[in-house]
């Protein structure tokens, strides 16, 4: 689905990113972990051509179009209400305002958001925001999703909640996720997957592991697996 | 409750000011000449209501204001677009701008009479110059500080200059426009007062013009009273017309 080969990304100075090598198998649910500021989210950037590299490729199986991305922060736009935040997408498709509506309440109530479609995003709590703009890319029927830290903002319970939501989702429908996060816990819980990114400057991919723990999946269950407690151990090694 | 509260101990600040005032005038503190009594200042001002000349007066100021606040938003929301989209446009529109920033405006109001005639048309254009160079820089620096984050997003979910234009630019601006509108409506009545000040036959400047030449302290604080009155009245609009279009501010 995806392959990034050679990588090098620098604003300026020495290289934020060095020679970065990594694969997303279609079906598959890749994370990539490393220390605040090795340059994760310049990944994803790269991948959606926000930045581009000094050298490197970056290799998409999927049109652009088909790429959902949803960021760290959950910058709606704000004079625009819920439902027309999340039906961005679609008219930017060129489907016409009403069905895009429709589908978008549709997402707004499946994401718990009933009846809050005429809400600006001022008058949503931080976690409702954060439904909009899942709803916003998912909407869209992205084939392969990429994520940024997209939960780091929620407390606990919100994003426990929300976590279990989304991967409930990723499963049923077979999607393909690049997820870059710092909590290594959430990466095994989630992933195929784990790469394992240095501290920057010149971050490069430390180390690949596979998860092999049976799906469907939960937060809670998965953390009591045997393979666990050593990957997340495995995985501290890494970083440090 | 609270701003309501606010509201009445300002109210009751003011009559107790006017009560002052009135008192000391009686009392033989101030001299008429100089500063007449409210009482005498509200019959000037009903005399003048009553006479009816007042609201030609009143209508050709108002249609100098408008008319150069509306085309000084025009040119100035145009100008500042235009700069923010094109840098050789920026380049050589920037420092004119900073210039007619830095000086008081109002200079150029001779020379306006000059050009124009002691008209409409020439307190038309010290008005609309008042009010561009407000908004230029409005949308100008509006458009330049955009949320990239949002400029971002609307790419991510693929959408091109269109779509940035109508569902980032456009807004952000509007909402930097409203924000200077009250500001704007002060500059246009500033704008024709001045200019109806220095050389005209009609409107509230050219009534403040005789007042002071005549020494009619009476009629010159009746005048001002009824200004900002208006202006005040004006303000109310705008922040009714801004909470309207910026309703997604309120949490």
């Amino acid at each position: 689905m995806l392959r990034v080969r050679g990588l090098t990304v620098a604003f300026g100075g020495p290289p934020v990113l060095e020679n970065i090598d990594l694969d997303v198998k279609a079906g598959q649910f890749t994370s990539l972990i490393g220390p605040s500021g090795s340059g994760k989210t310049s990944i994803l950037r790269a991948v959606t051509a926000l930045l581009s590299p000094q050298t490197g490729t970056v290799d998409l199986d999927v049109p652009a179009n088909d790429v959902g991305f949803l960021f760290q922060d959950d910058a709606l736009l704000p004079w625009r209400t819920a439902r027309q935040n999340v039906a961005l997408g679609l008219r930017i498709r060129g489907i016409a305002p009403g069905p895009a509506a429709e589908k978008a309440d549709r997402w707004l109530s499946l994401l718990g958001l009933d009846g809050f479609g005429d809400r600006y995003p001022r008058q949503l709590s931080g976690g409702q925001r954060k439904r909009v703009a899942i709803a916003q890319v998912l909407v869209l029927e992205p084939r392969l999703l990429l994520m940024d830290e997209p939960f780091a903002s929620l407390d606990a319970i919100v994003r426990m909640r929300i976590t279990e939501e989304l991967l409930g989702w990723v499963e049923r429908e077979h999607l393909t996720v690049l997820l870059v996060t710092h909590d290594l816990e959430e990466a095994i819980s989630a992933s195929d997957v784990v790469y394992v990114l240095s501290q920057g400057p010149s971050a490069t991919i430390r180390a690949r592991h596979e998860v092999n723990i049976a799906r469907p999946r939960h937060v809670l269950g998965t953390r009591r697996d045997p393979m666990f407690a050593p990957l997340l151990e495995r995985l501290w090694e890494d970083l440090s | 409750m609270k701003i309501s509260s606010v509201a009445a101990r300002r109210a009751a600040a003011l009559i107790l000011l006017i009560a002052l005032w009135e008192s000391a005038s009686r009392l033989g503190w101030l001299d008429p000449f100089y500063m007449p009594a409210p009482s005498s200042v509200a019959r000037v001002m009903m005399q003048l209501f009553a006479g009816g000349e007042l609201w030609t007066h009143l209508g050709a100021t108002f249609a100098a204001a408008f008319t150069g606040l509306a085309a000084g938003l025009v040119l100035g929301v145009g100008l500042g677009f235009a700069a923010a989209l094109s840098p050789v446009l920026a380049e050589l529109l920037e420092p004119v701008m900073v210039l007619l920033n830095a000086i008081p405006r109002v200079i150029l109001a001779p020379l306006f009479v000059i050009w124009l005639g002691i008209g409409l048309a020439s307190k038309v254009a010290l008005a609309l110059v008042l009010v561009s160079v407000l908004m230029f820089f409005a949308v100008y620096n509006g458009i330049r500080e955009v949320d990239q984050r949002l400029v971002e997003r609307i790419r991510t979910l693929g959408g091109g200059r269109r779509f940035l234009v109508r569902e980032v630019y456009v807004p952000s601006v509007t909402a930097w426009v409203m924000g200077n509108l009250k500001v704007a409506v002060g500059f246009a009545f500033t704008g024709a007062v001045v200019g109806e000040f220095v050389a005209s036959s009609r409107g509230l400047g050219y009534l403040l013009q005789f007042a002071q030449s005549t020494y009619n302290a009476g009629l010159t604080i009746a005048l001002i009273v009824v200004i900002m009155a208006f202006v005040l009245l004006l303000f109310a609009l705008s922040e009714r017309l801004e909470r309207r279009l910026l309703r997604w501010r309120q949490t």
